[in-house]
């Protein structure tokens, strides 16, 4: 099976210094990835080099077709007059001719994928005026209408409502059994235990396995450094901690 | 302080009847459509510093021609497009360490300018016109350039628009679309270089957002959609070069000013309207292009 | 005789001893004030007050009222304009900032431009450091003693602040009083240089100083009267290319000062430390 997301012997850096290093993993079709790391920690170089805005330093990155990228909500502008449906119809631009105008075909694909993430009534809303979550599953959206093979997901479940947190679960596993590919990025070692491999990131690839092995005390402490808060588990069992997140202010 | 009694309004018609303003109502009807149309772009990708930039810097150019009788056109085309070229190496149009660099570089270039215009202008009217525009003296070549960067910006506006707007919206996720981030803005800035040059004449190299960015701003104000700021910000600033003229012929004025002072007054109103009224939930369904 | 005859023609009159007193007085505080306005990020912001104070300054001269005041008045509605139309938050600042300098501009052209009107406009634009007056020298100096005191009360609470914001708002300093003070001193500094060097170009004195120097410079302190020491030259330096050349006085001081700026980026930069 050949791999949908894979990295060999890479290193990731800007202007010659590398702040991510030792990257070597491979995930195939219908996989779920957690990319797990403090802030700071490369996360979001991965994720642009995977997009094709890094070249690496040294060694090779490489993905299936082209990646579908969503962003962290408060990064995509909130001011932008377009609405859900304008967003979901983005997806289309994907097809080859960006210098065409939209067909009617393309916005059937948007109305389709806004149903696909609940949001067929809010079509008409105004980005800005969604919630956090709604937010996110309108990128979901447009990255199902980019017919896109890998999404690379970067904090979708951060300050998100439990209702849309579930709705977004429940489309990886879907996403997931429709053979795709997911990176998502996250903080919360917890979320980690649901995803079927682990790619443990801080300044240096620390671990890629299942989560039963990932998820040790010593790889989790490794990746954290001190900021964590360990509940239970021992030295190489899995473990569940919190980490504790310094934000920038 | 000493108020001038002010002239009495001239009668529009009787206006009509000299070819020197008709000449100017076409002019000034072709930049509201390119202002208008690249003008919504403006704002929506941040670009107004540059606008205005781009107009201050084609100065020197402009002097250096009259004393040369070089072309004008070529001249500030040539400085225009350079300034486009630098903005574009730089990374976006952004900020922080390029608004130093950016304001000194316009700040010799418009100090180049008055010292070339020492020599070049015996009095300093000349100046002023290339610095605030003029009605006298536009011509078929003025109207041919206009001409020209209206038709460009309608069909940059529908071939590149979404690219644009989706850059615009998720600058990351843009390159996975497929679209050449880099080549499109380039085209955006060049876009806007040409279509400032053909704005100097008749609003002069101080006052192109006066045609460039203020209605684009008025319209975002007044709408939700790209689409209809597209084509409220071309209206609008078809109505400010009107009303502009008008006051420029009244006011015996440069057009620039007038134009000027009434988009700036239009944003005015609205933005206190704006204040005063409670924004609504719900957007209608509007798709872009 | 002659190199000696050459460089004694600006003192022979009255007017040349003003415009070079009024250059170094204003070259020295504003060259001081540099530092912070770059350190600042103020660079953007000194521009649009120094253009959007054009209307205050032709007001001024239709009413016969000194300069002064009209650029004073002119700073604080630039100022409050500003504010007002960037409140919403679907205008970006700088979209805003746009209009009401456009807006400004317009204003001031279009009173100053009428066939009736007596007001110079190129004077305001560029500058008229050829009819410096007492009163304008008087006002120099009082902004050079005023602004120096001030920056040295001010100067560990501007350091602190410039260098880490977050600690120092910890520490009891207020930075957004200290930024707010700053702004102050550098609406102040417009308002009396703005009538040498004009609306388009004042900029240059509160900005091109600070890039000459900065790299050659190892504290805040060296910085600012290296600062000050650049931009009285170079204001000197432009009286003469005025009076050898010919040219306006307020321009060949803006591009003596933009070419200080450009050679002080070329220069190497100090070496680091070992403890950097």
């Amino acid at each position: 099976m050949s791999a949908a997301v894979s990295a060999a012997r890479a290193s990731l850096g800007y202007g010659g210094e590398p702040v991510l290093t030792g990257l070597d993993f491979a995930a195939g079709t219908g996989t779920t990835v957690c990319v797990l790391g403090p802030n700071g920690g490369g996360k979001t170089t991965l994720f642009r080099a995977l997009v094709g805005e890094l070249r690496p330093l040294t060694g090779t990155v490489a993905v299936a077709g082209r990646p579908a990228y969503v962003a962290q909500t408060d990064r995509t502008r909130l001011d932008f007059p377009v609405t859900a449906l304008d967003v979901a119809l983005m997806g289309s631009l994907a097809g080859g001719r960006w210098w065409r105008p939209a067909r009617g075909c393309d916005r059937q694909a948007a109305g389709r994928a806004l149903e696909r993430v609940g949001l067929a009534d809010a079509a008409g809303v105004a980005f800005g005026e969604l919630s956090g979550g709604q937010r996110q599953r309108v990128l979901i959206a447009r990255a199902l209408v980019q017919k896109a093979g890998v999404l690379l997901l970067d904090e979708p479940l951060g300050g998100v409502d439990p209702d849309s947190a579930q709705r977004i679960s429940t489309l990886f596993a879907e996403l997931r059994s429709e053979g795709r590919t997911l990176l998502v990025s996250t903080h919360d070692v917890e979320s980690a235990h649901a995803f079927d491999l682990v790619l443990c990131l801080n300044r240096r690839q620390i671990a890629f396995a299942q989560p039963g092995e990932a998820l040790t005390r010593s790889v989790i402490e490794e990746t954290y450094g001190s900021e964590l808060v360990v509940l239970s588990g021992g030295s190489d069992e899995p473990v569940r901690a919190i980490a504790v997140q310094h934000h920038e202010h | 302080m000493e108020l001038a009694a002010l002239p009495p309004l001239p009668d529009p018609l009787v206006l009509l009847d000299t070819e020197l303003v008709r000449t100017a109502l076409l002019e000034l009807g072709l930049l509201a459509v390119a202002g208008g149309l690249l003008g919504a772009w403006i704002v929506l990708r941040g670009l107004a510093f540059f606008a205005h930039a781009v107009g201050a810097a084609t100065f020197p150019g402009l002097v250096a021609a009259e004393a040369t009788g070089a072309s004008p056109r070529l001249a500030s085309l040539a400085l225009a497009v350079a300034c486009a070229g630098a903005v574009e190496r730089g990374g976006r149009a952004g900020r922080a360490p390029g608004d130093v660099a950016t304001g000194l570089l316009l700040v010799a270039a418009l100090a180049t300018g008055v010292v070339l215009a020492s020599d070049v202008f015996e009095s300093a009217a000349g100046a002023e016109r290339l610095l605030f525009g003029t009605l006298i003296g536009l011509g078929g070549a003025d109207l041919a350039t206009s001409a020209a960067a209206a038709v460009l910006a309608i069909g940059a506006t529908i071939m590149l628009g979404r690219s644009w707007t989706a850059v615009g919206f998720d600058p990351e996720a843009a390159p996975t679309l497929g679209i050449p981030v880099a080549r499109a803005d380039l085209l955006l800035l060049a876009l806007i270089a040409v279509a400032a040059v053909a704005a100097l004449p008749a609003v002069g190299a101080l006052l192109v957002t006066s045609l460039y960015v203020v209605p684009a701003a008025v319209a975002r104000l007044l709408t939700r959609s790209v689409r209809s700021l597209l084509l409220s910000s071309a209206a609008i600033a078809a109505v400010q070069g009107l009303g502009g003229l008008y006051v420029s012929l009244w006011l015996d004025v440069p057009p620039g000013p007038a134009i000027a002072v009434l988009g700036a007054t239009a944003y005015a109103l609205c933005a206190v309207g704006s204040a005063l009224r409670p924004r609504p939930v719900a957007a209608p369904a509007g798709a872009i292009l | 005789m002659d190199l000696v005859d050459t460089l004694l023609e600006p003192w022979r009159s009255g007017i040349g001893r003003r415009a070079l007193l009024e250059v170094v007085l204003l070259g020295g505080i504003c060259g001081a004030l540099s530092f912070w306005v770059t350190s600042y990020r103020l660079a953007y912001p000194a521009e649009s007050l120094a253009h959007g104070l054009l209307p205050g300054l032709v007001i001024a001269a239709l009413a016969g009222l000194p300069l002064l005041l009209g650029a004073a008045g002119g700073v604080g509605l630039a100022a409050a304009a500003i504010a007002l139309a960037a409140r919403d938050e679907r205008i970006a600042p700088e979209t805003a900032t746009a209009v009401v300098i456009s807006g400004a501009f317009g204003l001031g052209a279009l009173l100053a431009l009428r066939p009736d009107a007596p007001a110079r406009l190129e004077e305001l634009l560029f500058g008229d450091l050829v009819g410096v007056g007492d009163a304008d020298l008087f006002a120099a100096g009082a902004l050079a003693v005023l602004a120096s005191l001030a920056l040295a009360a001010l100067h560990r609470p501007l350091t602190a602040v410039a260098f880490d914001p977050v600690t120092a708002g910890a520490l009891g300093l207020a930075p957004a009083r200290v930024r707010l003070a700053l702004l102050g001193l550098l609406a102040a500094a417009l308002a009396v240089a703005v009538q040498g060097l004009g609306s388009l170009l004042v900029l240059a004195v509160l900005v091109a100083p600070a890039v000459a120097v900065r790299r050659r410079s190892a504290s805040p302190l060296q910085a600012m009267l290296a600062g000050a020491a650049v931009a009285a030259g170079a204001g000197i330096a432009g009286v003469y290319a005025s009076y050898l050349l010919g040219i306006a006085a307020g321009a060949a001081v803006a591009l003596a000062l933009c070419l200080a700026a450009a050679a002080g980026s070329a220069l190497p930069g100090l070496r680091r430390g070992a403890a950097a």
